[in-house]
C-alpha cells in the first residue's frame, strides 16, 4: 500500500474530473486542494472527484475537502464525488460533506448529471 | 499637532494635511457629512474582516485605518486567542514596532511614538490595538476612531465565534464518526472472515481513526511478532524485542517518542497496542506520526490511545473469528478428502462374499477411522479360493494411499495367474520401490484347495493365523519379513493339509490386540479358547462369535485399530 496521494486531472470543457489514488490526509488533501484551486482559477466551475482508488481518508483530509467545497460554492460552482468505498461514503455523510456536495455511485452517472 | 480631521478620498490621491476637518472637499450633493462618510467608508472596509482568513485580519484593519484616516504611520497588534500576548499583525513601512506588545506598558516602544492607541475591545474580550502616529485627533474624531476600533473588535469576535462554532460542529461530527467507526468496525471486521481482507480493513480503519500517517499489523510468529500488513515501510519484519516486552507487559496502548524505538523509519512518534486473544497476546497494532490540523506530525494524545485500545479489542475478536473460520474451512477440506478416501477404499474392499463350491466364507471389516490401513480380498481360480488379509503400517490417509497402491498391484499380479510365493516376492519388490522408507505391509495370503484338501499360504510378518481341524488348532506363522521392508526378500509358498471340515481364520492385529478401557488386550489366548469352543461352527458363526467377544471385551472403549477378519471353512465330506 502506498502512502502518497496521486492526483490526475481530466479537463471536460468547463469542468474537470480529479482522480485520486491513495490516502487523503493532510498532505494528500493539500495536493487535491492545489489542483482544485488551480482549476477554479481557470474558471472551472464543475468539479468531480473520483475516489475509486482511495481507501482511506482522515479527519484532516475531510476538513480540507470541506474547504474546497466551500470555496467552490463561493464561486457559484458545483463539486461532486463518485466511486466512494462504503466506509468513505458513510464518513462523508456523517461529516456533512454530503449536504454540500453530490455523491454518485459511478462516474457515468455523475458525468451525465453534471453535464460533463 | 494641529490636524485632527479625517481624509477624504474625494480630495484626490494625496492626503489632506491642512488643519481642520476636510468637510469642504466633499460634494455638496451628499446628505451625509464628510466625517460621517469617511467613518462609513472605514466601517465598510472593516466589514471585509467577516469573510477574511484570520491571518489577514491585521493587514485589513491597518489598510482600512490607513485609507480612511490621515494617520498613515502606525501598527496593528492582534491577540490570537483570549489571554494570549498581542502580536504585531501589520504596520506601516515607516514604523519600527516590536513583535510582541506588552499592553501594561505606559509608553509603547514604537517609533515614531503613537499619538493614539485605539483599542479593539468588546465587553468580553480585548482583541488588540491600532496604534496611530501623527497629529492629535479631535475628541469627535477620536470617538469615531474608538467606535471603529470597537466595530473591528465585534467583527473579529463574530468571526472567531463563527470559526469556533464550525470547529465545534466539525468536532462533534468527528466524535460521532469515531463512535460510528468503532461500531462499524465491530460489525465489519467481525464479518470479514478472510484474514487478508481483514488485515487491510483493520489498517485502513485505524489510520483514519487516529489520523496516523503510517501503520502496521504484527501477528504472532512463535515468540516474536511479524509484520502481516503495513501501510508504509516498517524498520524490520519483526517487532523490536524490547517494544514487544513493554507492550505485552503493559497490556494497553503505549507511545514511543525516542527515535531508536520508532517502528517506522524516520517516524517522530509511534503508538503500539497489544491485540489480546483469549489466552495470550496474538498481535500488535502500531501506528506512526499523528497528523495535526496545522500540517505537522506529532505524538498521539491520550484520547487516541484510548480509542486505539478499544479498537484493538474489536480487532482481537475479529482475528479470532477469522482464525476459527480458517480452521473450520481447513477441517471441512480435510473431511472432504477423508470422505473421498473412504469412498475409494470402500470401493477397493470386496462388496460381497464370493460363493465357492465346497467352501463357506465369512468376513468382517471395521476400520477404526474413516479410512484405514487394513485390506482384504478374495480370488477364485480353478476351484480354489485365495483370501488375503493385509495391514499397512500407519493409519488414516497415508495408510489408505498405500492400501490403494497395494490393491492395484495385488489385482494385477493375481490376474497374471502367478503362484503365491512369486506374487508375494513381486509385491515386496514393488512396494519397497514405490513407498516411503518407513512404510511396510504385513500380509497373509492363503489358498484353499477343497479337492486337494490343502492350504497354501504366505505369511509376511503378519499375525499367526489359525487352522482348526477337529479339536486341533494350528498356527500359520510368519516366515518372512513384512512386504516393503527389504527389496531383495523372496517368499516361499508354505503348504499344509486342510482336510474337509477344516476352518481357517485370517485376521488383523486389531482383533487380537483390541483394548478395553483399562488398556488390556483381548489377546491370542482368549482368541484360541473361543476358536476351540467353535471348532465345528460355521464360518459365519465363528466370525460372529469373534466379533461379539471382541465387542464385549472392548465395551465402551474407543476402537483403537482397524479390525479385519476372514473365516473360511470347507464342507465336511
Amino acid at each position: 500500500m502506498t502512502e502518497e496521494l496521486k492526483v490526475a486531472v481530466d479537463r471536460k470543457g468547463n469542468g474537470a474530473v480529479l482522480y485520486t489514488k491513495g490516502y487523503i490526509n493532510n498532505v494528500g488533501g493539500e495536493e487535491i486542494a492545489n489542483r482544485a484551486y488551480e482549476l477554479m482559477d481557470a474558471d472551472v466551475r464543475t468539479l468531480l472527484l473520483n475516489l475509486r482508488e482511495t481507501k482511506i481518508v482522515n479527519s484532516i483530509g475531510i476538513s480540507i475537502l470541506i474547504e474546497i467545497i466551500e470555496k467552490m460554492i463561493d464561486k457559484g460552482g458545483t463539486i461532486a464525488f463518485c466511486c466512494l468505498t462504503p466506509v468513505i461514503h458513510k464518513t462523508f455523510q456523517i461529516m456533512g460533506l454530503a449536504n454540500y456536495a453530490r455523491i454518485f455511485d459511478n462516474e457515468e452517472a455523475a458525468m451525465s448529471e453534471l453535464g460533463l | 499637532m494641529t490636524y485632527v480631521g479625517l481624509s477624504s478620498p474625494t480630495c484626490g490621491p494625496g492626503r489632506t494635511r491642512e488643519s481642520g476637518l476636510v468637510r469642504n472637499c466633499y460634494p455638496s450633493t451628499l446628505l451625509m457629512s464628510p466625517l460621517a462618510h469617511h467613518f462609513a467608508e472605514l466601517l465598510h472596509d472593516l466589514q471585509q474582516l467577516e469573510r477574511a482568513a484570520l491571518p489577514s485580519h491585521g493587514a485589513l484593519i491597518f489598510d482600512a485605518f490607513n485609507k480612511h484616516t490621515p494617520f498613515d504611520v502606525g501598527a496593528v497588534y492582534v491577540r490570537d486567542a483570549r489571554g494570549s500576548e498581542m502580536r504585531l499583525a501589520a504596520k506601516s513601512n515607516q514604523c519600527v514596532a516590536p513583535e510582541i506588545l506588552d499592553d501594561a506598558e505606559a509608553e509603547l516602544p514604537l517609533d515614531p511614538a503613537p499619538r493614539h492607541v485605539i483599542p479593539m475591545r468588546t465587553a468580553r474580550d480585548h482583541f488588540g490595538v491600532v496604534t496611530l502616529a501623527g497629529d492629535t485627533a479631535s475628541d469627535e474624531d477620536l470617538q469615531m476612531l474608538n467606535a471603529a476600533g470597537s466595530y473591528a473588535a465585534s467583527l473579529i469576535s463574530n468571526h472567531r465565534l463563527s470559526l469556533e462554532m464550525r470547529e465545534g460542529d466539525f468536532q462533534l461530527k468527528y466524535r460521532l464518526w469515531e463512535l460510528e467507526s468503532l461500531y462499524d468496525i465491530g460489525l465489519s471486521i467481525a464479518g470479514t472472515l478472510n484474514i487478508d481482507a481483514l488485515a487491510d480493513e483493520i489498517l485502513f480503519r485505524m489510520i483514519s481513526l487516529i489520523n496516523a500517517r503510517r501503520a502496521a499489523l504484527f501477528l504472532r510468529d512463535g515468540d516474536k511478532f511479524r509484520v502481516y500488513r503495513s501501510f508504509g515501510d516498517t524498520r524490520s519484519d519483526f517487532l523490536d524485542d524490547e517494544i514487544t516486552d513493554r507492550v505485552v507487559a503493559a497490556g494497553e496502548a503505549l507511545t514511543f517518542e525516542d527515535a531508536s524505538e520508532c517502528i517506522f523509519p524516520g517516524c517522530i512518534a509511534t503508538v503500539a497496542v497489544p491485540i489480546k486473544g483469549n489466552n495470550a497476546v496474538i498481535g500488535v497494532l502500531a501506528a506512526g506520526d499523528r497528523e495535526t490540523r496545522e500540517g505537522d506530525v506529532g505524538a498521539f494524545e491520550a484520547n487516541e490511545l484510548r480509542l486505539l485500545s478499544l479498537f484493538a479489542n474489536q480487532v482481537a475478536i475479529a482475528l479470532e473469528n477469522a482464525r476459527l473460520h480458517k480452521e473450520a474451512l481447513e477441517k471441512q477440506a480435510m473431511q472432504r478428502e477423508l470422505d473421498l478416501a473412504a469412498t475409494i477404499q470402500s470401493d477397493i474392499l470386496p462388496k460381497s462374499i464370493p460363493v465357492v463350491e465346497g467352501i463357506e466364507l465369512a468376513a468382517l471389516s471395521k476400520p477404526a477411522k474413516q479410512v484405514g490401513g487394513d485390506y482384504h480380498a478374495f480370488f477364485q481360480r480353478e476351484g480354489t479360493l485365495t483370501a488375503i488379509v493385509a495391514d499397512v503400517s500407519g493409519k488414516s490417509m497415508p495408510a489408505a494411499l498405500l492400501v490403494s497402491a497395494f490393491h492395484a498391484a495385488v489385482q494385477l499380479l493375481f490376474a497374471e495367474g502367478r503362484e503365491l510365493g512369486d506374487i508375494a516376492t513381486e509385491l515386496n519388490r514393488h512396494i519397497h520401490s514405490w513407498s516411503a522408507e518407513n512404510k511396510f505391509i504385513t500380509m497373509i495370503i492363503a489358498t484353499i484347495d477343497p479337492e486337494a484338501e490343502t492350504i497354501q499360504f504366505i505369511n509376511a510378518g503378519h499375525n499367526p493365523c489359525y487352522v482348526i481341524t477337529g479339536d486341533r488348532i494350528e498356527q500359520l506363522r510368519s516366515h518372512g519379513l513384512p512386504i516393503g521392508i527389504l527389496g531383495s526378500s523372496k517368499y516361499m509358498t508354505q503348504t499344509r493339509p486342510f482336510p474337509a471340515g477344516s476352518t481357517v481364520v485370517l485376521y488383523s492385529d486389531g482383533i487380537c490386540e483390541a483394548e478395553n478401557a483399562a488398556g488390556d488386550e483381548w489377546g491370542n489366548e482368549a482368541f484360541e479358547e473361543l476358536l476351540a469352543r467353535h471348532a465345528n461352527s460355521s464360518a459365519s458363526a465363528v466370525r460372529d462369535a469373534i466379533a461379539e467377544a471382541v465387542d464385549t471385551f472392548v465395551a465402551d472403549a474407543p476402537q483403537k485399530d482397524d479390525e479385519t477378519l476372514v473365516v473360511a471353512r470347507t464342507a465336511t465330506a
